[in-house]
């Protein structure tokens, strides 16, 4: 606009210039008569000859055009969303920390590339200049698992760029439902008075990432503009830890058996040396062929190159952290490691609530556990309401109906147990197994095949509830329940109605479970979280000076109102996690670890997507170069140079004819 | 640099000046040519329709009273008893007229081509003086016309010279008035020559109109400078301001290709009209650059054109 009033304001004058200049030198000749019949002549045919013709007015013109159009400031793709909001969504996910840096440029992860980026387009935005427009507010979202907001609308700069500053990798999944969720909050009507105008213009939505967003193809745009700024490379080389696990053999309790599934996101097959760690000493390194990933012929989505690797069993008769590493550099590091806590090898207390002679007790009986105690079903809602059932490790219910169920780990066969989102709805028969998750730890080794159920409950479970196992018709025959302190192995059947007992796969199947529920939250604790999740255990009720030590060795002070349901999160950033705490009248500091792993598949594919799609529509993503708005204003100076210097040109050649 | 076009090139002072002996002795052997015989007012040398006294015989007519008894052929007399007369082809003298623009036009240009014109206007009249042809000549501008008439014989050369010498051009050519005057004021019948460069904001038509109807034949001789003729040749550029040194009319002007190419056709269309219009009333229509050489111009070009023999 600014350019336009400038425009406007010069070009006028130098019309009138260009007829008040032409101081004429005086020249005597003989006879004008000639002359005048030429001039008349020229003009006869051409009512603007003199404009027309003019070509030093036209490049004066043309110079003083460009000089305005200098002062407006023009860039390549510079669309300043004028009147509209503007929202940068910048990635901070774990395939944001890969170093692949672009042009070459080594040591820097894309989220820092990303950051780079939105800090050149802040700068672009509000830039300025002497005559620049000023443009609308500005709001940063940062998200990964979870979105969060690190500037709310403002026109600062200053506030912005710090905003974009404080943004931190985290190792979470990219879910970009809860950003958009947020974006939209923020630019919606919500006086109820007003609803048939909006508040503002749909806001203009620019998203800095590497495109591997999970839920992207469920999004739909509301009438936002998306510019999506494309991070990283098309071609980033990546061999990714997805699973880890540990074990100690049931004939075996003192000894360690580790096993590792490695994703190879290459086209080209790869061969890694995988490091074994035991408490921070290298133990071993087992080399790892790798196949080449390949594309899906018909969605076109990759399909990792696969292989696993188990560790030769060692003896570790205490707890430990074990620490998988795969040695091969590559661009994403934080799927290169995983941990996990091995607890020490710990007998279990067991508690059977039958009314009967039970067929479990015989299996239990047969395992090396501390302690088995039969509780009478009066004896079992005493120690619930007491809440003496914490003593136990492991609750097995064997076909009982009890109303209430404490905090705890429950395997629990026939009745169904009290639980929400089980929605029981009555009883059905003839069932076999259809399906089942065969790589659960409850279902290792575990054979269904010629499992036949006569009679058994029927529940609809809610999408909370995990079905390890199911029959015809997708019935529920095995289910985990999980919530906080409660844990719960269901099988909604009574052993004594289908031939189970008389399979091996009964007594694995308990033997599976025990070790499963009893192992679960105590002490040193062998379950990997994943980031994003919350860390939740359950510490002393006298524990207090709680601190938890983050992977980077920063201490976060925690005062949890009740310890003994203590819960941290969300996790975002992978690695080992310690809880700290003393005991009042104690000066002895106790310690639990929590090993945090990033075992995403999803986050493991780092290769940048040209394009995304999100709902129906498609956007093609504007690379460094592209989205960098280069100023136009330089050409513009310098044609304006050459305009004037073939201009001089151009009148002393007429000067010379 | 001197302004385009002020001629710089000094006026002849002297009669040597104007011409010199080199070329004089050139032009002792040219003579006007006429078209036709004509009655000259003085027995010349050459041969007239008027039949006269001379020595060639003619033929005869009747005598008639107070017819000179000198010519009765008595010899048909005595034979016939009747009388007649001897008639003679007479040998008659040119009258050579020269008209010299004087207007302040006319000083402008390298070579000036007023000085051009007293040059060329003595060279004529030596000619005619030469061949005992009756010269005259007369300078027209804004004040009329000024002549020095009936000029013959060679001793008269320097009279011409002078008169010439003297002549300041100056005022605007009043060409209409001064052709009507120099036609009603000569006499019988001869050669005429127009020295002028004929731009003529008021036409020239009026003016030859008044020379056409005589019995003289006419010569229309166009003298143009070469900065008239290719001015962008010649350095004419830039943005200016034109003021005719005649009138000081002011033409503004900015020079360029098309202008110059536009000045070029108007030019040559002008030459050309004034040409077909001479053709049409019988004169004769000569475009003379002030840059030719005199000798040249003399001896070859108007002998070519028939002015000369």
């Amino acid at each position: 606009m600014a350019g336009l009033i400038l425009a406007a304001c010069v070009i006028p004058p130098l019309i009138l210039l260009y007829f008040l200049k032409l101081r004429r030198r005086p020249h005597a000749i003989a006879s004008t008569l000639l002359w005048k019949k030429s001039i008349e002549d020229l003009r006869a045919n051409a009512p603007f000859q003199r404009l027309r013709r003019s070509l030093l007015l036209f490049l004066q013109l043309l110079a003083l055009i460009l000089l305005a159009l200098a002062l407006m400031q023009p860039q390549i793709q510079g669309n300043q969303n004028k009147g509209r909001k503007t929202i940068l969504l910048i990635d901070n996910s774990a395939s944001m920390t890969a170093i692949d840096g672009e042009d070459g440029r080594s040591g820097v992860t894309r989220l820092e590339d990303a950051k780079r980026r939105a800090r050149e387009r802040i700068e672009t935005i509000y830039g300025g200049g002497l005559f620049g427009s000023s443009a609308s507010e500005t709001m940063i979202i940062a998200f990964s698992d979870r979105a969060e907001i690190y500037s709310r609308f403002t026109d600062s700069k200053p506030l912005l760029l710090a905003a974009i500053d404080r943004i931190r990798p985290t190792h979470g999944e990219t879910n970009m439902e809860e950003a958009l969720k947020l974006a939209r909050a923020y630019t919606t009507n919500v006086n109820p008075d007003q609803q048939d105008r909006p508040i503002a213009a749909p806001a203009a939505l620019e998203l800095f990432s590497d495109g591997r967003i999970v839920d992207l193809a469920e999004q739909v745009l509301r009438g936002e503009s998306l510019v999506y700024h494309r991070i990283g490379s098309l071609d980033a080389d990546n061999v990714a830890i997805n699973a880890v696990s540990v074990d100690r053999p049931y004939d075996r309790p003192s000894a360690v058996a580790i096993f590792a599934s490695l994703l190879n996101m290459n086209p080209t097959p790869v061969t890694c040396d995988l490091q074994l760690s035991v408490d921070g000493v290298a133990r071993g390194i087992e080399s790892l062929d790798l196949p080449a990933a390949e594309t899906h012929p018909g969605t076109g989505e990759l399909i990792p190159g696969r292989n696993t690797v188990i560790f030769t069993p060692f003896e570790q008769p205490r707890g430990a952290v074990i620490e998988v590493a795969n040695l091969r550099v590559d661009d994403l590091a934080a799927d290169n490691v995983a941990q996990l806590i091995v607890p020490p090898p710990k007998r279990l207390k067991v508690a059977l609530v039958s009314q009967r002679r039970s067929l479990i007790r015989t299996v239990l009986e047969g395992m090396s556990l501390e302690s088995i105690e039969l509780l009478r079903p009066v004896r079992f809602e005493r120690f619930a309401e007491e809440g003496s059932l914490e003593q136990y490790d492991v609750v097995v219910l064997d076909n009982y109906r009890t109303e209430t169920l404490p905090p705890g780990r429950y395997l629990i066969f026939g009745e169904t147990p009290p639980l929400e989102g089980l929605n029981p709805y009555g009883e059905g028969k003839d069932q076999i197994v259809l399906n089942s998750k065969d790589e659960h730890p409850i279902l290792r080794f575990v054979t269904l095949d010629y499992l036949y159920i006569s009679k058994l409950r029927l529940i609809q479970p809610s999408d909370e509830v995990e079905v390890l196992a199911e029959g015809a018709n997708g019935v529920p025959l095995i289910i985990e329940y999980s919530r906080g302190p409660l844990q719960v192995l269901h099988v909604t059947f009574d052993p004594l109605d289908s031939n189970w007992p008389f399979k091996r796969s009964f007594v694995t199947f308990i033997v599976n479970a025990i070790d499963y529920l009893g192992h679960f939250g105590e002490g040193l604790v062998s379950r990997g979280f994943i980031p994003g999740e919350a860390i939740t255990t359950r510490l002393p009720p006298a524990a207090q000076d709680i601190t938890l030590e983050l992977p980077d060795r920063q201490r976060v002070p925690l005062s949890p109102n009740d310890p003994t349901m203590f819960s941290w999160g969300p996790i975002r950033v992978s690695g080992l996690h310690v809880v700290s705490w003393k005991l009042s009248g104690s000066q002895e500091t106790y310690q639990r670890q929590f090993a945090v792993n990033l075992l995403s598949g999803t986050e493991g594919n780092i290769a940048t997507r040209e394009e995304i799609t999100i709902g129906q529509e498609k956007r093609e993503g504007l690379s460094s170069a592209e989205g960098s708005y280069t100023p136009l204003w330089p050409w513009a100076v310098g044609i304006c140079l050459s305009v004037m210097m073939i201009e001089w040109w151009i009148y002393h050649r007429k000067m010379m004819i | 640099m001197p302004p385009f076009g002020v001629t710089t090139e000094p006026r002849p002072e002297r009669i040597d000046e104007l011409l010199d002996s080199e070329l004089m002795a050139k032009l002792d052997q040219v003579d006007v040519m006429s078209r036709k015989i004509f009655a000259g007012k003085l027995q010349g040398e050459r041969r007239s329709k008027k039949r006269g006294i001379s020595v060639e015989f003619a033929d005869y007519r009747h005598y008639t009273h107070g017819d000179d008894l000198r010519f009765v052929d008595w010899n048909i007399y005595a034979r016939l008893d009747k009388l007649f007369l001897k008639l003679f082809i007479e040998e008659e003298d040119l009258s050579l007229l020269i008209a010299v623009d004087a207007s302040a036009s006319m000083n402008w240009g390298n070579p000036g081509k007023f000085a051009f014109c007293q040059r060329l206007a003595m060279a004529l009249g030596y000619i005619g003086l030469v061949n005992h042809n009756r010269v005259s000549l007369y300078a027209f501008d804004s004040e009329g016309v000024r002549p020095i008439p009936n000029l013959r014989g060679t001793r008269r050369t320097r009279e011409m010279g002078n008169w010439l010498l003297a002549l300041e051009p100056g005022g605007y050519s009043d060409f209409d008035n001064a052709m009507r005057s120099i036609a009603l004021s000569r006499q019988g019948k001869g050669v005429m020559v127009i020295l002028s460069d004929f731009m003529l904001k008021e036409g020239y038509e009026k003016g030859l109109r008044y020379l056409a109807g005589g019995g003289y034949d006419t010569y229309c001789l166009q003298v143009l400078s070469p900065e008239e003729i290719d001015p962008g040749k010649h350095g004419l550029a830039g943005d200016l301001r034109m003021t005719d040194i005649e009138d000081e009319d002011v033409a503004d002007v900015t020079v360029s290709a098309a202008l110059l190419k536009k000045y070029k056709d108007n030019l040559n269309a002008y030459c050309g009209k004034l040409r077909e219009f001479c053709v049409r009333r019988g004169m004769m229509h000569v475009t003379v650059d002030t840059s030719t050489d005199m000798g040249t111009l003399l001896l070859d070009y108007l002998r070519k054109r028939g002015l000369l023999k």
